[in-house]
């Protein structure tokens, strides 16, 4: 398969020892570091394709290692930690993080989330026009967005906040993101802005409003818009 | 615009009447039926009232009323709630007394009260019956009463000149002026005094003489007319408050305001009256001011006593009062008043003497001069003051100075003789003034005097031709005598003057630097009750009395905190003038308002925060009030042990909000250990179990294996975990069952070093046991667990090296060691490490220990009866050694 490298920092060496042998199945090839500050190492000298990065390392917090391998890498990290807390998902994928994944964790969901990361810097290096998921389509050269082949008519930052949603397919974008991309960074904080046109894209675009399939609500940290199941 | 609403904007009420009304709301209403002597039918008028609001469904109560036997009025009280009195007993007599509590008790809607002006038994909450009332008005109670016009305090003077009778029971003026209502009980004094005549009107058998000089129709006419026009200024003030409460126009220009300067004389009293009386003509408000020269301050109690009482009577009679400090004395008196919009000036005329009269002019000159815009009335005395009693010293600081003055007189004569047998000098009587000087600084002004005549004397039998004789044969010889005599006693003023300075700004120094040391003590004192120890010492230490705090911690009641010279606790009464003092925060107790015959004084402890408690004093001398040295003093130390309480609660508070912070901190701290711990074992085990699921046809057969030997592993690391937080909970709860027993330590270290092998294979383990150790009292298997901890915690932290295990005896304990050669624990860390899920570096670091092991070590081996310490570094700069120390079992170590 694609032998894409997966970096695993955990000094957990019972986590490592699971993950392994599934990573290698799945395909890719397994890297691992117990440090953070090895972690940085691997990250600069190996050019993972992907990190799966604990938060509580012992020699440094998770968000130091984000920030800092954040300067000189664009290598998309997945947080995976035990940390349920709100506040530390939050502040981890604002520090960077592409997607968070908490312990513990199902294979499955986890090798959807480390696709995603990846197909995300993949596309952020190429020019995507089209979007496609289930009957949505969202021409994004053109701006249109058809349901079932029939336009559907966005205001232009219900738009943006779509195209943005879809660009980002499968992984998790926290409100601030959302906010400072579509309304810029001066309402980073106005997260009622976003509920109310969640609210009237999911109307628009959902077959069933009150149960969402494409736009989904990751509580109290952001939304995601959900992976083409093919 | 319509007219109306125009009109509405530019005349609105005036906020402060309408606000005056609004407080008068929740108060309580006073009705005083007013009369011009005893006699008039007051009492009878007020029950008649009484009546007719009864019936009219009001919640009438009858406080007390004196019928003095009358049928007419004695038929009044049928059928109206009478509350029962309160029987005290004074010098021997049983008093009946109107029940302040009772009638707060019972709390109607309406209490009648008759006699405003009635002074209340010793033992009373307050000396005089118009504050019960106060209090009762305060508590929401409306309130009827009958009061003599005689009996006002601003007319007190004008009473005593119409009718030679000086009124003592008196109503202050704000009684009156406060009063809902007035209703004026007038009869001509003819009718009057035909009633007097019938035996209508009531009087004690000692009343019975005076009242027959009283009941004059002179007197009555005048007592009438007072009591009329006092009457009438109240109508006035009515119709004016109506008329600005409705915002009416009306003709009430600018707001004349008075001031009124008292001093230390007789007069000073008259001065407050009349002022009191011009300020109710022209509705002024009014100030009473006492000015004194800073360094100049008056000494003498009785002086100072007199400036106190004048303006207490101010106040009585609705005055504000200052106390200026001023250089010079009628310029900043016409400062202060013209910076407070002072309009009139009223004060006495000065007294003094003759002399000073010529060489300067005095305040009341001064004044008029320099008033310009500002009205001066000056009173005249009639009071002459009492015959003047001269202070003298006691008799025997008098003898002292006496014999002090004869000695120095002696020295001088002795020392003038020899001067005069050798030198001859023209002028001795030099050396007579320097023995009064002496006298003069050493024992004071009387001395000095007295040395002066005596001087005088020696010198004349001494020194004068012929010697040794009285008699004096030139006539020049005598001229000089008596100015030697007039110098040496203007000397000896002089110089003992200087001398009481000194002695005053001695004890000023003195004051000032008790109060500096107090305000070091006290900021040093950290906790409450050292602050209140440290405020009685001082204030026992600045006045010589018994002094005593009480503070409230945190709206409980109020509790002795420290008194000095000790005492155990106050008594019921002293008890409630405190508390009164806590709750109006204002003074009670001794020479105040309220329970004066309480032993001591309590002033509340304000800060801006409310009132922390009280600070009670027991003055030495209990018939003279303290000094306006004392009291300054006092009250400095009272508003720096406020402040100081202040501060001791707010540390209190901060060190309460740090504590509740760190066990916050800590509870986190527990959750994220807790959480980390049994997440990880799940993690690893739904990983393994999922990606078995979902991917294990991709794996190989190996691969698969060890997943599934994960699986296992980490299912037994998370029971064990499990377990661990069970034994925890079960130490700590006390619940944890040891069944001690012989134990051969030497067993329980082999047991655990097998055990631990399964677990490491490859860790070495070296064991050494002393031979023939004695037994311990202990569980076997419980120790077997503690070293199996030990040892599993020295192979994960010791870096792989040799483990070595130790058992020997010191002196009558047993002492197993188990040390590593790993990195050591910080020496900060050695007492923490026993704490419950600490793990020497951060909480969710990275060895698989729970943080449990070395805090269940402990709780295990306590229960056991000995002790578990840790020792780092413990060989060569590396190492930990972790020490058990058991007492040995005395008995079975010979059987052996």
């Amino acid at each position: 398969m694609s032998g894409e490298r997966v970096l695993v920092v955990d000094d957990e060496a019972e986590i490592l020892r699971c993950l392994r042998p599934a990573l290698t199945a799945c395909g890719y090839d397994v890297l691992s570091a117990e440090t953070g500050r090895e972690a940085l190492r691997a990250i600069a000298a190996r050019a993972p394709d992907v990190v799966l990065l604990d938060l509580g390392l012992p020699d440094m917090d998770g968000k130091d290692v984000i920030n800092q391998a954040g300067v000189f890498s664009k290598t998309p990290i997945v947080v995976l930690s035990a940390r349920d807390r709100e506040a530390e998902k939050i502040t981890a994928l604002d520090a960077g993080a592409v997607d968070y994944v908490e312990k513990p964790f199902a294979i499955g969901e986890l090798m959807a989330r480390l696709r995603a990361a990846l197909r995300h810097a993949l596309r952020d290096g190429g020019k995507v026009d089209r979007i496609e998921h289930g009957d949505l389509a969202i021409d994004l050269a053109r701006r249109i967005v058809t349901k079932a082949g029939a336009p559907v008519k966005l205001t232009p930052k219900e738009y943006d906040l779509l195209a943005h949603l879809a660009r980002g397919e499968g992984r998790l974008l926290t409100h601030r993101q959302l906010l400072t991309a579509v309304w810029g960074p001066a309402h980073s904080d106005d997260s009622q802005y976003l509920r109310v046109f969640i609210g009237q894209l999911r109307a628009k675009i959902e077959d069933d409003p009150a149960n969402p399939r494409l736009i989904l609500t990751e509580l109290g940290a952001g939304y995601r818009f959900a992976e083409a199941s093919a | 615009m319509p007219p109306l609403l125009e009109r509405n904007l530019d005349r609105r009420p005036d906020p402060d009447a309408l606000l005056a009304v609004a407080g008068a709301k929740k108060r309580g209403k006073l009705c005083i039926f007013l009369g011009a002597a005893p006699g008039v039918g007051k009492t009878y008028s007020m029950l008649e009232r009484a009546r007719a609001a009864k019936a009219d469904g009001v919640d009438v109560v009858i406080g007390v009323v004196e019928t003095h036997g009358r049928q007419e009025t004695q038929a009044l009280l049928e059928g109206l709630e009478i509350m029962p009195r309160r029987a005290v007993e004074y010098r021997g007599r049983v008093i009946e007394e109107f029940d302040m509590d009772a009638a707060l008790a019972r709390k109607p809607k309406l209490i009648v009260v008759d006699e405003l002006a009635h002074s209340n038994a010793p033992d009373s909450r307050h000396p005089k019956r118009w504050q019960d009332i106060e209090e009762l008005l305060e508590a929401g109670v409306d309130v009827w009463t009958a009061l003599n016009i005689q009996h006002l305090e601003s007319l007190a003077d004008v009473v005593a000149r119409i009718t030679g009778v000086r009124v003592r029971e008196t109503v202050p003026d704000v009684v009156l002026s406060s009063a809902c209502d007035v209703i004026l009980v007038d009869i001509t004094p003819d009718e009057l005094l035909q009633r007097l005549h019938d035996g209508k009107v009531y009087f004690s058998q000692t009343a019975r003489l005076a009242a027959r000089n009283f009941f004059t129709p002179g007197n009555l006419t005048a007592l009438r007319e007072l009591a009329l026009r006092r009457t009438a200024e109240r109508v006035d003030d009515q119709v004016v408050d109506y008329l600005r409460q409705h915002a009416i126009e009306g003709p009430w220009g600018a707001a004349e305001r008075l001031l009124v300067c008292v001093g230390a004389d007789f007069a000073s009293d008259n001065v407050v009256r009349a002022a009191a009386r011009l300020a109710t003509a022209l509705n002024a408000e009014w100030t009473a001011v006492f000015v004194e020269r800073p360094g100049q301050e008056e000494a003498d109690a009785e002086r100072v006593k007199r400036v106190d009482d004048a303006l207490r009577l101010a106040e009585r009679l609705g005055a504000s009062t200052e106390r200026l400090s001023a250089h010079d004395l009628a310029g900043d008196l016409l400062r202060f008043a013209r910076r407070e919009n002072f309009t009139q000036i009223v004060l006495g005329r000065s007294r003094s003497g003759r002399l000073a009269r010529f060489f300067r002019r005095s305040l009341t000159q001064e004044l008029v001069r320099r008033s310009r815009d500002i009205a001066v009335h000056v009173v005249t005395d009639e009071v002459a003051p009492p015959p003047g009693k001269i202070r003298l010293p006691s008799p025997l600081s008098l003898a002292g100075g006496f014999a002090g003055a004869t000695a120095s007189v002696a020295v001088a004569v002795g020392f003038g003789a020899a001067l005069d047998h050798w030198l001859h000098l023209p002028n001795l009587s030099m050396i007579f003034l320097v023995a009064v000087i002496f006298c003069a600084l050493r024992f004071g002004l009387w001395a000095a005097i007295m040395a002066a005549f005596l001087s005088f004397l020696a010198f004349d039998f001494f020194f004068v031709e012929p010697d040794y004789d009285f008699a004096i044969s030139e006539p020049q010889e005598i001229l000089a005598l008596l100015v030697f005599l007039v110098v040496a006693v203007i000397t000896g003023l002089l110089a003992g003057r200087v001398r009481e300075h000194s002695i005053q700004l001695t004890q000023r120094i003195d004051a000032t630097r008790s109060l500096f040391e107090f305000s070091r003590k006290v900021s040093g004192a950290a906790t409450l009750d050292d602050v209140a120890w440290v405020a009685t010492a001082q204030a026992q230490k600045a006045l010589g009395a018994q002094c005593v705090v009480a503070l409230a911690p945190q709206e409980g009641e109020l509790r002795l905190a420290a008194a000095w010279p000790p005492l155990d606790a106050l008594e019921v009464g002293e008890m409630s003038a405190a508390r009164w003092a806590f709750e109006k925060a204002e003074a009670a107790g001794w020479r105040t308002g309220t329970l004066p015959n309480v032993r001591f004084q309590f002033r509340p402890l304000t800060t801006p925060r409310g009132v922390v408690g009280v600070c009670g004093v027991q003055p030495k001398k209990m018939d003279e009030p303290l000094s306006a040295q004392e009291d300054r003093t006092l009250s400095a130390i009272l508003d720096q042990t406020a402040i100081a309480i202040d501060r001791a609660q707010l540390i209190d508070k901060s060190i309460h909000a740090a504590a509740l912070e760190e066990n916050e901190k800590l509870r986190t701290t527990l959750l994220s250990s807790i959480s980390h711990d049994l997440r990880t074992p799940l993690a690893s085990i739904t990983g393994a179990v999922t990606s078995l699921r979902e991917l294990g046809d991709k794996m190989s057969g190996s691969e698969r294996q060890d997943l599934l030997a994960s699986i296992e592993e980490e299912s037994g690391r998370l029971s064990r975990f499990v377990k661990n937080l069970l034994d925890m909970s079960r130490i700590e709860a006390g619940a944890l069952e040891t069944r001690r027993d012989w134990v051969d330590v030497g067993d329980a270290i082999r047991a655990a070093t097998q055990r631990i092998r399964k677990v490491f294979p490859d860790g070495k383990v070296i064991v050494s046991v002393a031979p023939s150790l004695p037994f311990i009292r202990a569980d076997a298997n419980l120790l077997q667990q503690v070293l199996f901890n030990l040892l599993d915690n020295a192979h994960k932290y010791g870096g792989g090296a040799a483990v070595s295990v130790h058992a020997r005896q010191e002196g009558g304990d047993l002492v197993v060691t188990v040390t590593d050669e790993g990195p050591g624990i910080k020496p900060s860390d050695l007492e923490r490490i026993f704490e419950k899920f600490y793990r020497g570096g951060r909480p969710d670091g990275r060895k698989a220990g729970t943080g449990l092991g070395l805090s269940i070590c402990r709780g295990l081996v306590e229960a056991m009866g000995g002790t578990i310490s840790a020792q780092s570094p413990a060989l060569r700069r590396r190492g930990t050694r972790m020490i058990l120390r058991f007492p040995a079992a005395e008995t079975r170590g010979e059987e052996r």
